[in-house]
């Protein structure tokens, strides 16, 4: 599960935490599309460093490295299926061009768990509920959204005590094969969904005595606003995809290959 | 303690109402009468119909559970049979039995604000509706906070702060403290008996703590098998013999007040309903001893 812990919002003070999230929002996505424009390794290890600074600005280095060790498994499994396949391809040769290739997957990969991961650890949930409601998603989704978010601690909690209250009664979870594993966990399941159901419906009636559907025009208590750092990191962001377009199509990208000829010589 | 006024704020007659699919009617020919600034306190043994009851004061019953809904029942001048459940909450704020479920958003003052938003009051309202209404049930220092972070004595005061914000006639209260500690149970009845005293909010108070609660009360109801069976001054209810074989807990003093009176102790003046009124009768009685 480590690798969504590098995806919980974690409450801090700083200037990353402070941007409209719709602006993150946009960088990570302009990262991806970035990530997505080079199949070379040295622009995505470019792109991978260029942001640590603002891992470290936005003071969650902890989390992150946390969200990095997290996605290094899926990025071994990425780097050796591409790898092999290369590998078989060219005729059972070990090339430059397959390790390139090999690698600039994987980073493409780390490349988008790290923006992403910076999204997230730095926007509050609530903040993400308000900016799909201020890009005019219908609001029962932005509820939804943050009526989800609201009780993933209160459903973990009560599946604490489920377990607690079945282990009492003599269930074993951690015995037998893989398949008799998950059928032990039928007695946890089945009361967690049951109270889940019962809850949504108490739910339900608290909304309905809070005037919930009154109107259609509702109001907001927050309203997003673009301050100052919004338009520097948007700024950012433009320069940056349109820096990767134009490198993309008039200027010759290093590959790994020509890197170590160079070096050979 | 009776206060005189002329306008029912809740008026009820025959009220009988059945459950979709149910055998029997969970609450049968309820007739009551709240009088606007009252504190009233229901109470019943378990299964009586008192939440049933609540429901039906903001509208719950009949729109959302459907069913069937017999006789009148007037909430706020409105016919509650006319009127659905989100106009009824303009008038009537409910608060509900577990605080965990009656909170969604991820921090305080966003729950509080959450009814204002739905009626589309305008944002510089909200903030100054929300803010009072924090203040006065004292967790404005808790206003960033997410709910899961609070006890349960904070959330339910989070739940009375987001009914109280949308300034209602009445707030009904269906057994608040039941998932409290006796602390947190204790500053809720603080913080209603405030908004009824101060406030003149009317306040409908389901409760089986008869000990914390019976000496706020100006009119106590008491109900059994979906029947009112006992109305008026607690006074007047509490001293009756009736009470102890309904099963209702009756304050402990109460008791001790009966009991000594069976006694042949003589006491002046109306039954106690808290310790203090009782420490009251036993020293004049004391005093004309020396």
């Amino acid at each position: 599960m480590s690798m969504f812990d590098g995806l919980k919002y974690r409450r801090v003070f700083s200037p990353i935490h402070n941007l409209d999230p719709r602006v993150k929002f946009t960088y990570a996505c302009i990262i991806f599309i970035v990530a997505i424009l080079f199949w070379e390794f040295i622009p995505l290890l470019v792109l991978f460093v260029i942001q640590v600074p603002f891992v470290i600005l936005a003071r969650v280095r902890r989390e992150w490295l946390r969200s990095m060790k997290g996605a290094a498994f899926l990025a071994s499994v990425i780097f050796t299926v591409n790898f092999a396949v290369s590998f078989i391809n060219s005729g059972y040769m070990i090339t430059f061009v397959a390790l390139e290739y090999a690698l600039a997957m994987t980073f493409r990969f780390l490349v988008l768990v790290e923006s992403f991961s910076i999204f997230f650890l730095t926007t509050s949930p609530d903040h993400l509920g308000l900016a799909l409601e201020q890009t005019r998603v219908p609001y029962e989704f932005c509820f939804a959204f943050t009526t989800a978010v609201r009780f993933v601690p209160v459903l973990a909690e009560e599946a604490q005590t489920i377990m607690d209250a079945q282990k009492a009664r003599g269930l074993e979870l951690e015995k037998g094969n893989f398949l008799r594993r998950i059928r032990n966990y039928i007695p946890i399941l089945i009361p967690l969904i049951v109270s889940a159901i019962r809850r949504s419906l108490e739910l339900a009636e608290a909304m309905e005595s809070r005037a919930w559907g009154v109107s259609k025009k509702r109001t907001n208590l927050y309203e997003l606003k673009l301050h100052g750092s919004d338009y520097v990191l948007l700024t950012v962001t433009v320069v940056l995809l349109v820096a990767a377009i134009y490198v993309r199509l008039y200027l010759p990208v290093p590959r790994l290959a020509e890197i170590f000829d160079y070096f050979a010589h | 303690m009776v206060k005189y006024a002329t306008m029912p704020v809740i008026e009820t007659r025959n009220l009988t109402y059945t459950y979709p699919e149910a055998a029997k009617a969970s609450i049968v020919d309820v007739s009551i009468r709240i009088e606007k600034g009252e504190f009233v306190l229901i109470t019943g043994p378990s299964g009586c119909g008192k939440t049933t009851l609540c429901r039906c004061f903001n509208g719950l019953i009949p729109h959302f559970y459907h069913g069937t809904l017999e006789g009148e029942i007037t909430v706020a001048g409105l016919n509650v049979k006319e009127h659905p459940t989100y106009e009824m909450a303009k008038y009537v704020g409910l608060v509900f039995q577990n605080p965990e479920n009656q909170l969604f958003a991820l921090s305080v003052e966003k729950d509080v604000a959450f009814g204002l938003e739905n009626l589309g009051v305008p944002r510089d309202e909200i903030r100054s509706r929300v803010d009072w209404a924090m203040k006065i049930t004292g967790i404005y220092e808790l206003r960033e906070r997410a709910p899961y972070e609070l006890s349960g004595g904070q959330q339910q005061r989070v739940a009375i702060a987001s009914v109280l914000a949308m300034k209602p006639d009445v707030i009904v209260l269906d057994e608040p403290t039941s998932f409290l500690d006796p602390l947190g149970a204790k500053k809720i009845f603080e913080v209603i008996h405030r908004l009824n005293r101060e406030l003149g909010i009317t306040i409908v108070l389901v409760e089986h703590r008869l000990d914390l609660t019976v000496k706020y009360a100006d009119h106590i109801i008491i109900m059994q098998d979906g029947k009112v069976i006992l109305e008026g001054d607690p006074h007047k209810i509490l001293d009756s013999e009736d009470m102890r074989l309904i099963g209702v807990g009756i304050p402990k003093v109460t008791r001790l007040y009966q009991l000594l009176k069976a006694d042949g102790v003589k006491f002046h003046g109306k039954v106690p309903l808290s310790p203090e009124e009782m420490a009251e009768k036993v020293r004049r009685i004391l005093k004309t001893h020396d």
